[in-house]
Parts: structure tokens; C-alpha cells; sequence
């Protein structure tokens, strides 16, 4: 250390020579006027609560807030306008949804329009062995049927199946007369009778009869019930003959 | 009351000016060390009206934050801590007001070095020419020598405070010294022959 200072000697010798800088005259009372500046500054400081309550402040912020609240109420966030498109489901078209339920009505109506087909050939066969028999397997079937189908497409279907089959194989007495016999044994009553739409299963959804369907029903008069009677009776005699050939 | 003040050490008065917030100890505080202090930071910056400004800050920090002080230290150290680190920051802020104002100029960017014929070491006649001629050589000491060496072989304080003052190893202030004095040295080279 010492050789450092011997090799460093001149250099120690001219800073030590140098002369002290003094402060300036008027140091202690700058320093007194700023130290009391300071004080008085520290003084004059508002706190929080104070500055923020200022009226200068207040009112525009009061205004904002005013205009907020009004904005809230007067502004439908709910509105769909508002809503963005991008997260909005699509609307459910109708149409397009009743043509896919269609399809499976149309698959339904073809099945059921087989099954019938297969049953009403059967009822043929055997009205002609047995009229009794007959009159009750229609009786059945068509109960059945009725049962069966709860959907009133699907029962319009069958009364159209109906008529196709009586249409392309011709209506024979028998057939016409088991028809004729069911309506009458539905119904209970002599002539036919318009079904309430309220009182139906159609509007429930339960078991339906066929007084239930909603087919034309035509009001006989008086005059075409004595022929209808009339062709029964031919009908009745000529089956009657045709079993005491048998 | 104002005897017994001066009568006390450093220490006691800072003491005194804390308990009981007695602004005669504070003000024979800066009776003393106002001068040393300017002394300081004349030399580090080289520049007296911001020399003075510094000074005055320093004292207003022992005002302000007279509390933060910890009897532990000695209070001699504490304020030169706060002078040096002021100096350090208002040496930077001009170093960077300089290359602001000078470099706009220039092509490349470097500071000029303007000729004073009168710092020639074969004009040098006078001891206050001679003083400045010292400070300029002072002001070209890296920043980090300069201060070590300023308060070591200018201030005259013990290798011990100013590793406390800087908050360094006391190795590392002789190497720092020993640094500083080697470019001084270098700059000063006409003088010593003389």
C-alpha cells in the first residue's frame, strides 16, 4: 500500500494541494427557504376524499354516470338486434320439417298399406266360406286397424288403401253387406252419424274407432235408405241361395 | 442550548434532530458538512451552481428523511452516500445533455475536445490555473475511479468509509484508487515535470 502511494506520490501531492471549494454565502438560507417551501407544500396537500369532491370533478363525473344509468335503461341488451348473428341458432324451417316427417309417413303409410293388403285378402277368401266369420274378422280388422293407427294420416291412408282394393277388385255383395253390418254395429243405431271432432280420439290420442275417422259420411235420405234396405235383401237372398246350392 | 449543540458529535445531533426534532442540531450539521460536501461534489462534477444544488439536496434528504438514519453507521458516511449517489445522477443526467447537444452536430458520433491554449502545461503560472487544469483531469478519471479517489486523497477519508460510502469491498477501493491515480497520473504528466 505504501509503495502504491510512493509510485502515486505527485498525484496524491496535487489533489491534496488543491484549494477547498466552499459553499456559496446565502447556502443555509436557500436551504431554510426550501426546507420551509417543502413544509408549506406539504401543508397545502388535499387528501384523497378531498380532491376527489371537488366540484370541478364531481359534476362531470355525476354527468357520466347519469348518462351511464340512462343508457342502461333505455338501451335492450335482450333485443335480437343486439344479439350477435354469429351466435344465433338458425331458425327452424317448417317446411323443410314437415317434408323429412313426411318421408317417414310415407315409409309408414307403404308398410301399413302392405299389411292391409295381406289382411284384406285374407277376409276375402273366407267371406266367402263363412258370412258370420266374415262379418267378425272385418269387424276386427277394422278395429284393429283403427287401434293400430293413431296418426290420422295414417288412418286417411287406410280408408284410401280401402277403396283402391274395393276399386281394382270389384265390391261384392258380401263385402258390402260386412261393411254395411259393422257401421251399423259401431254405431248402434240404424243410420250413421257424423262423429264430434272433441269427443274423438283423434284429438286425444287414444284408441280410435272408425265412427272416429274422419272420412266422408254421407246423411242417407229416406228414399236411398229403402233401396240400400232393398239391395240387402238381395244380396242377403242371393248369399242364402248360394250357401243351399253349396 | 445552543453551546452544548455544538459540543455534540455527528452522531448525537442526528440523534438529537430525530427524538426531538431540534432544527439547531440539524442546521450545526450542515454548518459542518456543507463545505466538505460542496468540496465533493465540485470535484466530481466540476461544475459549482449544480455542485450547490446537490449539496442542498442532500441536506433536505437528512431533513426529510432524518428517520431512516441508523446509529450503526457513522453519520459522516451516511451523507456522503447521499451526495455521491446525487453526484452520480446528476453527472449522468449531464453527461447525456452534453451528447444530446454536441453529437447532434457531429458525423460520427463523439464528443469534441475543444483546445484551451491556456491549460498548456508551459502557460501554467498560477496554482488556480494549475487547479484547473487538475479538475479537467479529473473529469476524464473513469466515473467509478474518480470518486474513490476524491474522497480518499481529496476528502481524506479512511479506505474503511468509503468501502462503507460505496457500499464496496475495501479491496476494491484500493484497486479503484489505485486505478484512478494511474489515469491521473497519465493525464497529468506535464505538470510533474515542471
Amino acid at each position: 500500500m505504501k509503495n502504491d502511494e510512493k509510485k502515486y506520490e505527485d498525484v496524491i501531492k496535487a489533489l491534496k494541494g488543491l484549494q477547498e471549494v466552499k459553499a456559496p454565502e446565502n447556502f443555509e438560507a436557500d436551504l431554510q427557504r426550501r426546507i420551509n417551501s417543502e413544509k408549506f407544500s406539504k401543508k397545502e396537500k388535499k387528501s384523497f376524499w378531498q380532491n376527489i369532491f371537488v366540484p370541478a370533478k364531481l359534476i362531470p363525473s355525476l354527468g357520466l354516470v347519469a348518462v351511464a344509468v340512462v343508457m342502461f335503461f333505455v338501451v335492450d341488451t335482450n333485443s335480437e338486434e343486439m344479439d350477435n348473428p354469429f351466435l344465433i341458432e338458425p331458425r327452424v324451417r317448417e317446411d323443410v320439417f314437415a317434408v323429412t316427417e313426411f318421408e317417414e309417413v310415407e315409409k309408414k303409410q307403404d308398410e301399413l298399406a302392405k299389411q292391409k293388403s295381406i289382411k284384406k285378402e285374407e277376409p276375402a277368401v273366407e267371406m266367402k266360406t263363412n258370412e258370420g266369420q266374415l262379418r267378425s274378422s272385418e269387424l276386427k280388422s277394422s278395429e284393429d286397424e283403427s287401434i293400430a293407427g293413431r296418426d290420422k294420416s295414417k288412418l286417411d291412408n287406410i280408408l284410401t288403401d280401402e277403396n283402391d282394393a274395393d276399386q281394382n277388385q270389384g265390391f261384392t255383395a258380401g263385402a258390402y253387406s260386412a261393411v254395411e253390418s259393422t257401421l251399423t254395429e259401431v254405431t248402434e243405431s240404424p243410420q250413421p252419424t257424423v262423429p264430434s271432432e272433441t269427443s274423438s280420439g283423434l284429438v286425444t290420442g287414444q284408441s280410435i274407432t272408425k265412427e272416429e275417422l274422419n272420412f266422408r259420411q254421407v246423411q242417407l235420405s229416406e228414399k236411398e235408405q229403402k233401396v240400400v234396405n232393398e239391395l240387402k235383401n238381395q244380396v242377403q237372398s242371393m248369399e242364402r241361395v248360394d250357401k243351399s246350392q253349396k | 442550548m445552543d453551546i452544548k449543540l455544538r459540543e455534540l458529535s455527528d452522531e448525537e445531533l442526528i440523534l438529537e434532530f430525530q427524538k426531538n426534532n431540534t432544527e439547531d442540531a440539524f442546521n450545526i450539521l450542515v454548518q459542518r458538512y456543507k463545505n466538505p460536501l460542496t468540496n465533493f461534489v465540485f470535484r466530481f462534477l466540476g461544475d459549482y451552481a449544480s455542485c450547490a444544488d446537490v449539496v442542498q439536496e442532500t441536506m433536505i434528504k437528512v431533513y426529510r428523511y432524518k428517520d431512516s438514519y441508523s446509529s450503526v453507521a457513522k453519520f459522516s458516511t451516511w451523507v456522503y452516500t447521499i451526495a455521491g449517489n446525487l453526484a452520480r445522477t446528476e453527472y449522468r443526467r449531464q453527461r447525456r445533455r452534453n451528447i444530446f447537444s454536441i453529437d447532434d452536430y457531429g458525423e460520427e458520433h463523439k464528443t469534441y475536445d475543444l483546445p484551451d491554449e491556456s491549460s498548456r502545461p508551459d502557460v501554467i503560472t498560477d496554482s488556480g490555473i494549475k487547479d484547473e487544469i487538475i479538475q479537467k483531469a479529473l473529469g476524464k478519471v473513469k466515473e467509478t475511479y474518480r470518486e474513490v479517489v476524491i474522497l480518499r486523497d481529496i476528502q481524506g477519508l479512511s479506505y474503511i468509509e468509503i468501502s462503507e460510502i460505496l457500499g464496496v469491498n475495501e479491496g476494491t477501493v484500493k484497486s479503484r484508487i489505485n486505478r484512478g491515480r494511474a489515469q491521473l497520473q497519465e493525464l497529468l504528466k506535464g505538470i510533474y515535470k515542471e
